[in-house]
């Protein structure tokens, strides 16, 4: 099967799943005891309007045609208004996704390839003091409660030290500072996603560490790896060409299987840092009883996890030639 | 007799082999400390409240104390802010992180077995299907799911909270006992049982089970580890169950009174031992899958 | 070394550089910046739709009233108006003379505004205007600078509660009210347009606003107050540049405060923080009093709490010192009548104080006994035949049926982690006497919900933070009239006596008469008690030393007399 098979299929597999979680959710908020229409029209609406929105919203229709108005809906970017904001969640949501987006990308790339480039050298080190210094502090990072680190680099960091901003994306001084430059601004924008960037990367790459230590230990068993040394190819050659990039395909399949996981933390990192991103927003919007933010949040978060899943899928088969499903 | 005796010891020795393995491992000698350790902790929980009922966790307050105060001889770790003894929350703590954590994993286990066995077993329709639903749980943020729902159903008591958890945990180990069972599958004495007219019921559970449990036992220290995370985050954002003292719980009460940057000795304590439970947790998790690993491994061999 | 290794090392590398290279002052410090922290995102700067406490800060330093309160005396007092309103009782018309002001774009605020600002709201009939504006039967212009507003009867709350909102400019909205008009729903179309940038006539005009992050004010050269003396105070504005600076949890918005990134904390700060605030000399705390009320409430439609001595019983087990004392750190005082005591003139003094100065074992041995004189027993009652308080069975009502399971809701710990705990605490004081009680905190949306609109509750926590100084609520919380889905009688009290003497409490124009009502409307409720008021929160904000000339009034500092007064320390 070519690549472009694959990802034509593992597109169509996400598609299942994602109208799976989609009809999931509705017949989750349409069924929770209660009033659905009072979750999904702003309390503080006049009567006509609350009127015109259920009528929108299809809600005084019988559950299977609400089912249909809502598919409907959902295909038009139609997720009604926020609450809170009084604007539609599409709005909100398209300001938040692309900083979720940044961050958590930025993040997991990173980790990935500290843990691949450190877990190559510790399994070099097998048995040495200096692996299991490393093995028990990768499994401390790995097990560390995440907002609660996160408050502690706060403290640390950007109130004790100081150097690092507190909170946020950007420093509002600066962005209406005409005389900035874009290239200011990015920078301004890296340095209030350092500490983020840290808190969540900590905790990763403790778990990517691990798997490439081990993935390693097993690959230089292999019969290749004897072959090369036999050519004598010097030992770095073999870490980094022969037995590194086999090996680093376990931490690939990882990093897919652990999204979900990962997109907790995420939400948690947003919210004691006051990242303006979407897992943020959703925690914000369920905490405001605004349901349909907090729902279509939820929705874009789990097409950000199917989309990156479907990319390391298709990195995983791109590494790896044997593998072709 | 003599049969059963010595399968007996045979067992026995396979146990006492194991556990030397385990034993000589560093990273599972830590862990089986840390872990008994937070036992102790958990036991010692029952004691406070009985010397004086101000060391009650909830309800108990110093009445000579009217503010978070540091580490004194009448309050080890110090108080909160309306005068209740930190050191019985942070005991309660631990009962309430292994209550949450070996419940939501056992349940977790139980889930995910019995669905990864149905499927293997069943294979075909059955088995993609269950599958794919798996597929499509494993992608849900579990943290998130549970806020939502708690959203929608109101404030959520511990149990509801526990369940939630092992909902949504169970995709990963069902995925490994269906591989296994399919492997079992093939191997020649559950033939025999079928041809000996045992029913599926019997074969699944009978003659699978047993060969599937050592690495469901694995998995279930993992999602341990798991379940207290996701419960102590949940509590942290002001959604876990307001009648329990739990880490998460002081970790929110200092959050929000505003004590976080000036009461270290209210800050760092839970924090620590939730990050040294779930540590304890998976170290022994690491450490068990080593020993259970080359068995594995060889009985993937000889398919 | 790999590529991948060298990629990860150079990153770490570059991003120990970049706080040394960032932290280097940027910062241009020509002009001087109030920065003020809030906790959320405005929702809007629609005017006509903004309802949420960071909308109305950031409004109310753009659109001003034709007339505010006075700090000292909290009466009204003439802001864009020139003068008290003239009133002529003949033919029932308020007479009110223009400030020479100007809109922030140069052109002149006109009688011709104020008399849009009416029309537009009638026409419109827009929610939580239009029920002050209803009563007005016509406006007009009488000339550039005066206008005349005709009443349909004579009405008190005009002065105070409809000419202090605010005046809109007609070059803003018309064209936008023209457009509203044309669409099928006008109203909503008019509520849901987009407000760039907001025209008004105060301090500052809104020069930017980053989604999530910040908005920025410039100081509006046009503003009518500057160098003028008003109640007697000298206006500034003494800066030249306002931001609101959004942080999403209280923890880092003071260590913001006590960094300096920001100047003042636009929001109501926890007792906890007071301390270390303290400490800092760079801090000053500012504690004001509140107009408030925290209470608990029953559903007194319902059996087993319809029963008054039940209510009193609980009433005497809870210990209100205990939440002003611990859970509010003393930043708090009791309040034992639904008017707060520093209200002297209405509040009544010789009311039941409710096991105040008892133990907890004495609350609970006299609650135990006012229980069984009522009918109530138990299989083991909280009090022993030797005295000893100890754990009871489950009480048992005077029809022999047990109680059942109740519950308490609260809002919940994020939004106020005081009264949740409150309701914890409430549901162990109740379970002392056998009372099965569950403290549940609930979303606050929901639990209005559930006790305003459903009336389907057993008791809840709620608080009122800006209560009138007038007491005329005590009849909008008790009157048997209000007992009605979203009505203010939330416990569903009914009682003939008290409604007829909140009706003449209306009429009563000689004030001691009134007050007289007024005392007695007091007696009977907290004889009843279907709420039971509990304590009465201080304000506490904190402002960075830097700058000075806030203006303390009741609700604190956050407010248009210090936004106008505060300027930097040489």
């Amino acid at each position: 099967m070519t690549l472009r098979r694959l990802i034509l299929r593992r597109s169509l597999e996400i598609l299942v799943i994602f109208f799976l979680i989609l009809s999931g959710l509705f017949f989750l908020f349409h069924l929770a005891p209660g009033d659905p229409v009072s979750r999904m029209v702003d309390p503080s609406m006049s009567p006509e309007d609350a009127e015109l929105l259920v009528s929108q919203l299809g809600l005084d229709q019988p559950l299977w045609l609400r089912y249909l108005y809502y598919l409907k809906n959902f295909c038009t970017g139609d997720f009604g208004i926020s609450f809170h904001y009084g604007r539609p969640v599409v709005e909100v949501i398209g300001e938040r996704l692309p900083n979720t987006i940044l961050l958590f990308t930025t993040s997991i790339i990173l980790s990935a390839l500290a843990g691949i480039s450190w877990g190559k050298l510790v399994a070099w080190y097998k048995g040495k003091r200096v692996d299991t210094v490393v093995t028990i502090t990768s499994l401390v990072c790995h097990t560390l409660f995440l907002p609660w680190i996160a408050l502690l680099f706060i403290w640390v960091f950007a109130y004790k030290i100081g150097g690092f901003p507190l909170n946020g994306m950007i420093s509002p001084e600066l962005w209406s500072d005409p005389a900035s430059g874009w290239f200011v601004k990015a920078l301004d924008i890296l340095h209030h996603m350092l500490l983020p960037l840290l808190t969540l990367s900590i905790i990763h790459v403790g778990e990517y560490l691990l798997i490439m230590r081990s993935s390693m230990l097993e690959t230089l068993s292999e019969d290749y790896i004897l072959t090369a040394r036999a050519k004598g190819l010097s030992e770095k050659r073999i870490r980094n060409r022969h037995a590194g990039p086999n090996a680093s395909l376990p931490v690939v399949t990882n990093v897919g299987l652990s999204l979900a996981f990962s997109i907790n933390g995420g939400a948690l990192t947003e919210t004691v840092f006051t990242w303006p991103g979407i897992g943020r927003e959703l925690i914000f919007a369920v905490s405001n009883n605004d349901y349909p933010l907090a729902l279509a949040s939820f929705l874009f978060i789990s097409i950000v996890v199917l989309v990156a899943n479907l990319v390391v899928d298709v990195l995983y088969a791109y590494l790896d030639p044997r593998i072709r499903y | 007799m003599l049969k059963a005796l010595a399968r007996k010891s045979h067992t026995l020795e396979r146990f006492l082999e194991g556990w030397s393995l385990f034993y000589e491992n560093t990273v599972g000698r830590i862990g089986l400390f840390l872990l008994l350790f937070f036992a102790l902790m958990a036991v010692c929980s029952y004691i406070p409240p009985l010397i004086d009922p101000m060391y009650h966790p909830m309800t108990g307050v110093d009445p000579e104390v009217f503010r978070s105060t540091p580490p004194s001889p009448t309050h080890w770790l110090g108080t909160d802010n309306i005068g209740r003894d930190l050191l019985s929350q942070l005991l309660t703590g631990a009962r309430i992180a292994f209550l949450v954590g070996i419940t939501a994993a056992f349940m977790s286990i139980v889930f995910g077995t019995l669905i990864g066995m149905i499927a293997g077993y069943a294979g075909k329709v059955l088995d993609s299907l269950l599958m794919r639903f798996a597929d499509m749980i494993m992608v849900m943020p579990s943290l998130l799911v549970v806020l939502l729902l708690s959203s929608l159903f109101g404030q959520l008591n511990i149990w509801i909270i526990v369940l939630l958890i092992s909902l949504f945990r169970w995709p990963g180990i069902a995925r490994v006992i269906r591989a296994q069972t399919l492997s079992l599958k093939q191997r020649p004495f559950i033939d025999m049982a079928r041809v000996a007219g045992a029913s599926h019921l019997r074969i699944v559970f009978r003659h699978i089970l047993p060969n599937v449990l050592p690495m469901a036992l694995l998995y279930m220290t993992f999602r341990v580890t798991s379940a207290i995370i996701v419960e102590a985050a949940l509590a942290f954002l002001g959604f876990g169950d307001p009648n329990t003292v739990s880490w998460g719980m002081m970790l929110q009460w200092v959050w929000k009174t505003g004590h976080m940057f000036q009461a270290p000795y209210w800050l760092l304590p839970p924090g620590i031992c939730i990050s040294l439970i779930t540590l304890s947790f998976y170290m022994m998790g690491r450490a068990m899958e080593e020993v259970l690993d080359p068995r594995l491994r060889k009985e993937e061999q000889r398919i | 070394m790999n590529q991948p290794a060298r990629l990860v090392q150079g990153f770490v590398f570059f991003v120990l550089l970049l706080p040394l290279f960032l932290s280097t002052g940027w910062a241009k410090e020509n002009e001087t910046t109030l920065k003020i922290g809030i906790s959320e995102e405005p929702r809007t700067l629609n005017i006509w739709l903004a309802s949420d406490a960071n909308s109305r800060k950031a409004l109310s330093l753009i659109y001003q009233p034709l007339y505010t309160r006075n700090p000292d005396t909290m009466r009204i007092t003439p802001w864009l108006a020139e003068s008290m309103p003239v009133y002529d009782p003949r033919e029932i018309s308020y007479t009110v003379r223009l400030r020479p002001a100007k809109w922030a774009d140069g052109s002149e605020v006109t009688a011709d505004d104020v008399v849009f600002t009416v029309n537009l709201i009638q026409e419109f009939e827009v929610p939580r205007y239009y029920s002050k504006w209803d009563f007005v039967r016509k406006v007009e212009a009488v000339d550039k600078r005066t206008v005349k507003f005709y009443l349909k009867e004579p009405k008190a709350i005009f002065t105070t509660r409809t000419l202090v909102n605010y005046i809109v400019s007609r070059k803003e909205w018309e064209p936008l009210a023209e457009k509203a008009k044309t669409k099928e729903k006008p109203l909503t179309a008019l509520v849901n347009t987009k407000v760039e940038s907001p025209l008004g006539c105060g301090p500052f005009a809104l020069e930017d606003w980053k989604e999530g992050t910040s908005l920025h004010f410039t100081r509006n050269e046009h503003f009518f107050g500057q160098n003028q003396t008003l109640a007697q105070r000298k206006l500034g504005p003494h800066v030249d540049k306002i931001l609101f600076k959004i942080y999403g949890t209280a923890d880092v918005a003071i260590l913001a405060l006590k960094k300096g990134n920001i100047d003042f904390l636009w929001w109501g700060i926890q007792p906890g923080y007071i301390p270390d605030l303290k400490k800092d000399e760079d801090v000053r705390v500012f504690l004001s009093e509140k107009s408030a009320l925290y209470f608990m409430g029953y559903n007194v439609r319902k059996k087993p709490f319809s029963d008054r001595y039940l209510r009193q019983a609980t009433a005497i087990v809870t210990d209100k010192d205990f939440f002003v004392k611990r859970v509010l750190q003393g930043y708090a005082s009791r309040m034992d009548s639904i008017v707060p005591a520093e209200n002297t003139f209405w509040h009544a003094d010789d009311l039941p104080h409710y096991g105040q100065g008892l133990s907890r074992d004495e609350r609970i041995k006299k609650a135990t006994a006012l229980l069984a004189e009522n009918g109530y027993s138990w299989k083991t009652p909280p009090v022993d035949e030797d005295g000893n308080v100890g754990s009871p069975s489950d009480i048992i009502l005077p029809s022999g049926q047990p109680m059942q399971k109740f519950v308490i809701l609260t809002p919940p710990a994020d939004y106020d982690p005081n009264r949740a705990t409150c309701g914890l605490m409430i549901q162990e004081w109740l379970n002392d006497l056998g009372i099965p009680a569950i403290a549940r905190p609930m979303s606050f949306g929901a639990l209005l919900q559930k006790v305003k609109g459903e009336h389907d509750f057993d008791a809840f926590i709620l608080g009122y933070g800006r209560l009138s100084l007038d007491p005329d609520y005590l009849r909008s919380f008790f009157h048997s009239r209000n007992d009605k889905s979203r009505g203010w009688n939330m416990s569903g009290y009914h009682n003939p006596e008290f409604d007829r003497l909140a009706t003449k409490s209306v009429s009563a124009m000689d004030p001691d008469k009134r007050q007289e009502l007024i005392h007695r409307m007091q007696e009977i409720v907290m004889r009843d008690l279907p709420y039971i008021p509990l304590y009465k929160p201080q304000e506490i904000e904190a402002a960075n030393m830097k700058f000075s000339g806030w203006e303390q009034m009741v609700g604190g500092i956050g407010n248009l007399w210090s936004i106008c007064q505060v300027k930097p320390n040489e």
